[in-house]
């Protein structure tokens, strides 16, 4: 050994010594060399080693340097080695994307579609759920103030309400302030056929300042803003100045007339400011002011006018509890009269809910049903992982040689681990990538379509879900990636350098086979629950509500006379009375007018058009008492001639009404038939006598007809009569009915210019399918089909995928014994029913699971259905019959290639 | 005869250690010692207890890298090497070194 160089073998890299032991083992080292030395000039073992202890000195005093440089050493070493292994496995990558780009493209793309899925529906259940509003300061001490109780036997849980209660809020010390604001009002800014609608929202001065949001530009509500009589303001929200004013330099000062009022803009509110809730706003008006203006004063001083909705910001170190016991005494004491008279909930308290609903006790059905989504995407995320890791199994398995060699050579088993999951994971970032234009494409579908009524103040790619979907890969990668890699490396090496890539372990096969039931199994579960949510929209389509939603339209008129009436202005000389005869005549000429109209089939009006509801007293002789049924009522509804034909509701018995059922004639009433059944059970309801309001004059009933919801999709029937509106004194029509054969929307589109044209005292008209207020009740179902349909397809794709894959995969290893078999005469048929029978045997283990899993999960969606059960039959065999189509067709193409093996071929391929 | 081996000049032990890792290549510890006293005809012998230290400290400041690796003689040893920072740190050093000489030798008799 003449140089140190040469003392090396080389090529060998031990893993460095943990670094007390290196300190140590340098020492040793050099005293062990030296002693050899020692030895050679003559010395005993002994004493040569005594000696290069000697001259070396005391070693301990070395080993602390020696030791923290070690230590030191070691930590720049793992990172330069780590990116190493980093490179290599980055190099790896690009390799093999170049090397098999199909292989590549299908591992990036089932990751895509997984991450994307994730990656849209967190941008969704992020603003429903997790995210403060926007500009609101220390969010967390502003809570809702909330009422809670019993309320006829069902709990309730709404906001306070009243202007009054809300005042007595104000007053408690527990919070720092309290502010009231109205849900967002629809409004007509301008008039006549130029008019439009605006999102209005009304809130008390100290709103902003409690929420801590400031002026974009001008300024926001000073308290002299916010009182009856002050000149009327109004703040524009950000989008609307720059949408609808063009971003207009000189706003400030510029009026905006809603409703008949004049408003002056005195200010921008900052981007993406919605209040506390999600809806947009587009002007903010104070609530004083603005509440006089619209409904008159009584609201003040009224503990039965429920509008309002109140926020409250915690005083310092005040705890919620207590700021709850002191509110809920507060309520209490004010309320104690209607308490005690059985008009309030007997259980009453105050809650103060955070404003984030993901930490609030209050959910929508829309955000319960993206809850379940958000869940349901990580099962396709999950399905994408089992795929891809199969995937990676199936060519770790091609690259079992490679490894096994590389292992020999030396390469450390952790190193070759790390460099192929390094492969996975920036795989999974590609995949990831691809996934966000994927999340930007579909999140704006799934807001657009699906949350029509939340405003989304960023694009669908935040830098939130940057690290979301960072994140998201990451894990996925090493999901799909750990796995693959540790099997593969696995280190019964001699068997498999000795053996060829054609010869796939029993175990390995059998880890492949459980992924692919795995994936079957979750995209079974995903299908039952696409399947279900789709019956519950076609069973909510179906729902007879009595009118026939799907060929009405509903055309309302706002006059320029009501702001005047409503504000309670008496200087009008017509009067009350006088303006609802002026307006019926402009319905009237509507109706005559519209009734011309191409598609019309039938046109009548009402005082109470769908979700109106209005009772008088009643009282019917011969019976002591009207029974009181769960939707209250009896409710009456004064139409004109020929409404029950034009909504659709069949007339049972007796009649319906005629143009001949004036003033002069006698009254005449048709009753619902529930209403007929629970009066006069056993007797014929036509020919009774109806006393409404305080009149001693019978309203004979003639008609009976069916029943008809008052309100949505989901309440039971309740006694309902109507009457001619023509025998009814000062009642105004509120709105008219067109019937069509064709399609509602179009015709609305079509005759609402029409009607906001027809005369100078039409303000604006509501023309709108009546599907249209149906739609929003049934949007979680619809938001469930789709995104079920959707997530479940592209499992049902992935799971096909992956079984052909898994099938393929084994054929292409079988090709030398299927050469053989073929070779010796084996039916090809027969080797064909082998591959199917095998896919199919996969499959059915999957679906079996996948079914029980449904059908354990099924208590925990059924109150997200609508009128279909959790276990609904139909929807579990055709689910189970559609996967077992898709791994038929996904069996049959690596089967038949079974049956193409060329002896000759196979035989040769080693 | 032998002369009594002389004692490394303060501010040379840098230069000696990193002339051999250049000269010799990559080599352990004991090897760099072997080497100087080889190279210098016994006339220079490095303390071991400066020469680990000195290791550590260059191999601190980027000039040496090292490797644990397994000698011919089946041992456990911690191999340096120089790196490029190294290679010129050790011109640098010869420089400094032979301008230091260059100096000392003109005010000091020249040997007949």
């Amino acid at each position: 050994m003449r140089n140190g160089e040469k003392d090396r073998i080389r090529g060998r890299s031990l893993l460095p010594p943990a670094p007390h032991d290196a300190a140590a083992l340098e020492v040793e080292h050099h005293l062990a060399e030296m002693a050899d030395r020692l030895v050679q000039a003559g010395m005993t073992l002994e004493d040569a080693r005594r000696e290069a202890e000697r001259r070396f000195g005391n070693p301990g005093r070395y080993r602390a340097t020696l030791e923290s440089d070690e230590k030191r050493r070691r930590r720049t070493m793992r990172r330069t080695e780590w990116w190493g292994v980093i490179s290599v496995g980055v190099g790896r990558a690009v390799r093999s994307l170049r090397r098999s780009p199909g292989f590549s493209a299908g591992v990036v793309l089932t990751l895509a579609l997984g991450i994307g899925a994730n990656a849209a529906m967190f941008g969704v259940l992020d603003r429903l759920l997790f995210q403060p509003p926007a500009h609101v300061v220390n969010p967390d001490a502003v809570r809702r103030v909330m009422t809670v109780g019993t309320y006829t036997g069902q709990p309730w849980r709404q906001p306070i309400g009243t202007y009054p209660d809300y005042l007595d809020m104000k007053k408690l010390g527990a919070f720092e302030g309290v502010a009231a604001y109205s849900d967002v009002q629809a409004t007509t800014m301008g008039s006549g056929p130029d008019a439009t609608r605006v999102q209005v929202g009304l809130a008390t001065w100290g709103f902003f300042p409690l929420l801590g949001v400031h002026a974009e530009r001008g300024r926001l509500f000073a308290e002299s803003d916010d009182r009856q009589g002050a000149t009327p303001t109004a703040v524009v929200s950000h989008e609307y100045w720059r949408a609808k004013m063009g971003s207009d330099p000189d706003v400030l000062g510029r009026t905006l007339e809603l409703a008949g009022h004049r408003y002056t803009v005195i200010g921008v509110m900052p981007p993406g400011f919605t209040g506390v809730d999600l809806k947009p706003v587009d002007v903010w008006l104070p609530l004083v002011t603005a509440g006089v203006l619209k409904y008159g004063d009584s609201w003040l001083h009224n503990r039965g006018f429920y509008w309002l909705n109140a926020v409250a910001r915690l005083a310092p170190r005040v705890d919620v509890r207590a700021a709850q016991e002191q509110a809920t005494a507060a309520l209490v004491n004010a309320r104690r009269a209607d308490i005690d008279k059985g008009n309030y909930m007997k259980d009453a308290h105050v809650a103060l809910d955070p404003l984030v609903a993901a930490k609030g006790p209050q959910a929508s059905g829309e955000s319960k049903v993206a809850r379940w989504l958000g869940g349901v995407s990580l099962l396709v995320l999950l399905i994408a992982c089992a795929n891809v890791a199969n995937l990676l199994l199936a060519r770790g398995t091609r690259r079992r040689r490679e490894a096994a060699v590389r292992l020999a050579l030396g390469v450390g088993r952790a190193r070759l681990v790390t460099t192929m999951v390094v492969e996975s994971v920036l795989l999974a970032l590609l995949g990831g990538g691809v996934a966000l234009i994927l999340a930007t494409w579909g999140g704006g579908l799934i807001r657009k379509a699906l949350l029509p009524g939340v405003f989304f103040p960023q694009s669908a790619v935040s830098p939130r879900i940057l690290v979301f979907v960072l994140i998201v890969a990451v894990v996925a990668g090493l999901l799909a990636g750990v796995g693959p890699a540790l099997q593969s490396t696995r280190s019964d090496l001699a068997s498999d350098l000795a053996m060829g890539a054609g010869s796939g372990s029993g175990r390995r096969s059998w880890t492949r086979a459980t992924l692919t039931v795995v994936q079957a199994a979750l995209s079974v579960v995903l299908l039952v629950g696409a399947g279900l949510f789709v019956r519950s929209v076609s069973a909510v389509r179906h729902e007879n509500i009595g009118l026939d939603v799907s060929h009405l339209v509903l055309a309302r008129i706002e006059f320029e006379t009501r702001a005047m009436r409503s504000s309670g202005t008496k200087s009008t000389l017509m009067g009350i009375e006088g303006a609802t005869r002026e307006e019926n005549q402009v319905y009237e000429e509507t109706m005559e007018r519209l009734a011309g109209v191409q598609g019309v089939d039938a046109v009548a009006g009402t005082e109470s058009p769908f979700q109106w509801g209005f009772a008088s007293a009643l009282k019917v002789p011969g019976l002591d008492s009207i029974p009181k049924l769960p939707g209250g009522g009896p409710y009456y509804v004064d139409v004109t001639p020929g409404y029950f034909r034009t909504v659709g509701l069949k007339v049972m018995r007796g009649r319906a009404f005629h143009a001949s059922d004036d003033a002069g004639a006698e009254r005449v009433a048709v009753v619902s038939d529930r209403m007929a059944r629970t009066l006069w059970p056993d007797e014929d309801p036509l020919g009774k006598c109806l006393l409404v309001g305080d009149t001693e004059e019978c309203t004979t009933v003639v008609g009976v007809v069916e029943d008809a919801n008052r309100y949505g999709i989901r309440e039971s029937a309740s006694m309902t009569y109507y009457m001619p509106l023509a025998q009814r004194k000062d009642v105004p029509i509120n709105g008219v009915y067109l019937r069509t054969a064709g399609d509602p929307g179009r015709l609305a589109a079509r005759v609402a210019p029409i009607v906001r044209g027809l005369d100078p005292r039409i303000r604006y008209a509501t023309v709108a399918p009546l599907q249209d207020r149906i739609n929003p009740e049934a949007r979680s179902w619809t938001l469930g089909a789709t995104m079920f349909t959707v997530f479940g397809l592209l499992a049902l794709l992935v799971a096909a995928v992956g079984l052909y894959g898994v099938l393929a995969f084994d054929v292409a290893q079988r090709t030398r014994e299927l050469g053989i078999r073929t070779a010796l005469g084996a039916e090809r048929a027969r080797l064909l029913r082998g591959v199917v029978l095998h896919g199919l045997r996969m499959a059915a283990v999957g679906v079996l699971l996948g079914l029980g899993i449904a059908m354990v999960a099924a208590p925990y969606v059924g109150d997200l259905l609508f009128k279909v059960s959790p276990r609904d039959p139909d929807v579990l065999a055709g689910v189970a019959v559609a996967m077992l189509l898709v791994a038929l067709v996904a069996s049959v193409v690596p089967g038949v290639r079974a049956t193409r093996v060329d002896p000759m071929v196979a035989l040769r391929t080693e | 005869m032998p002369t009594s081996p002389l004692a490394v000049v303060q501010g040379t032990l840098e230069l000696l250690v990193l002339k051999a890792l250049h000269a010799g290549g990559e080599q352990h510890g004991f090897a760099v010692l072997d080497f100087i006293r080889r190279a210098t005809g016994d006339q220079l012998v490095l303390e071991e207890g400066a020469l680990y230290p000195a290791l550590h400290r260059m191999e601190r400041r980027g000039w040496l890298i090292s490797d644990w690796g397994v000698s011919e003689k089946g041992r456990r040893a911690k191999y340096y090497r120089l790196t490029r920072a190294g290679g010129k740190a050790l011109a640098d050093e010869e420089r400094r070194w032979v301008a230091y000489v260059d100096a000392v030798a003109r005010i000091t008799p020249q040997p007949e």
